[in-house]
């Protein structure tokens, strides 16, 4: 597994069709795509969507089980918590949960990238 | 040696601070609690950070605001979590310095630092939402940005933890063990 990180606005998903030959086809937008196919796409972009929507719809989501599944899926979400504590409790908590999950990505990944305006930079080698 | 470790929230930066007060390997270990327990929310966030620290052999104590009198003596390292709850109960507890923060922060630091061989503050990154906030959280803003800025300039090492992967911006990680 591969995960790219950063703000929003920063060219994630363009930088991640470039550096790993994937065609936009391939992938799933974590925003819209049916839960299961995380198990089966090439990329997953809007990851943070993804864990948001697992939230609302009360499903658990496991790490594990997508490592099992499709080890080799490449991960990009936007990378939260570089704000204030969120008012609303729910904001808070689906930013704890995506900043947990995150990590628990972070160290499973092969690699993790960090896009800034469109120019990535790998944080963490293969 | 002063370590400065930031990152935004969620992003591992406290286990990882917490491993870094081990490689230091200078005993005894303290472990400053910033965060005031307002609520059931902030009771569970301080748990959580006490069951990572269980087995760790950390003293603690807590210190809501008044850094510099506060009893650091007698430590080899103290670990200070978190500048930004320090930061806003000096701001805005009764008996905190208010306007005055930044420079009684600071002047903590520098004693808790004279007293004891490491000290590692971390803090966090809450400048980069794109949200426009009123006037006072703004002023919160600034003053712990401020802080982190005059931090990182005395500090021997600063990080910032993403995801629990540490991005070093000022010192020399690889060599930490050298320094103990």
């Amino acid at each position: 597994m591969i995960l790219v990180v950063g703000g929003c606005f920063q060219g994630k998903k363009e930088y991640a069709f470039r550096q790993f030959g994937i065609r936009p086809e391939e992938a799933a937008d974590g925003a819209l795509c049916p839960p299961e196919a995380i198990f089966e796409t090439k990329m997953l972009y809007h990851f943070h969507e993804y864990i948001r929507r697992s939230m609302e719809e009360e499903r658990e989501f496991s790490l594990e089980e997508l490592l099992e599944k499709n080890p080799g899926v490449v991960l990009v979400t936007n990378e939260l918590g570089y704000g204030v504590v969120p008012a609303d409790r729910f904001d808070r908590e689906y930013r704890e949960k995506t900043g947990r999950i995150c990590c628990q990505a972070a160290q499973a990944a092969g690699e993790v990238h960090r896009v800034v305006c469109g120019l990535g930079t790998v944080i963490k080698h293969g | 040696m002063l370590i400065l470790v930031t990152g935004g929230s969620g992003s591992g930066k406290s286990e990882f601070a917490e491993n870094l007060v081990l490689r230091l390997h200078t005993k005894p270990y303290l472990y400053v609690a910033t965060m005031y327990p307002f609520d059931e929310e902030c009771l569970q966030r301080i748990q959580r950070h006490r069951a990572m620290r269980r087995e760790k052999e950390f003293d603690t104590l807590e210190c809501y605001t008044g850094l510099k009198d506060a009893g650091t003596e007698g430590y080899g390292t103290v670990l200070l979590e978190c500048m930004s709850n320090l930061a806003a109960n000096e701001m805005y507890q009764e008996g905190g310095s208010g306007d005055r923060c930044v420079e009684e922060i600071l002047e903590g630091i520098r004693r808790v630092r004279e007293r004891c061989t490491h000290l590692v503050v971390v803090s966090n990154e809450i400048f980069s939402d794109g949200i426009e906030y009123d006037p006072e959280t703004r002023r919160y803003q600034r003053y712990l940005g401020e802080i982190n800025c005059r931090i990182a300039e005395m500090a021997d090492l600063a990080v910032e933890v993403v995801y629990t992967i540490p991005l070093v911006h000022k010192g020399n990680l690889e060599k930490l063990e050298e320094r103990r």
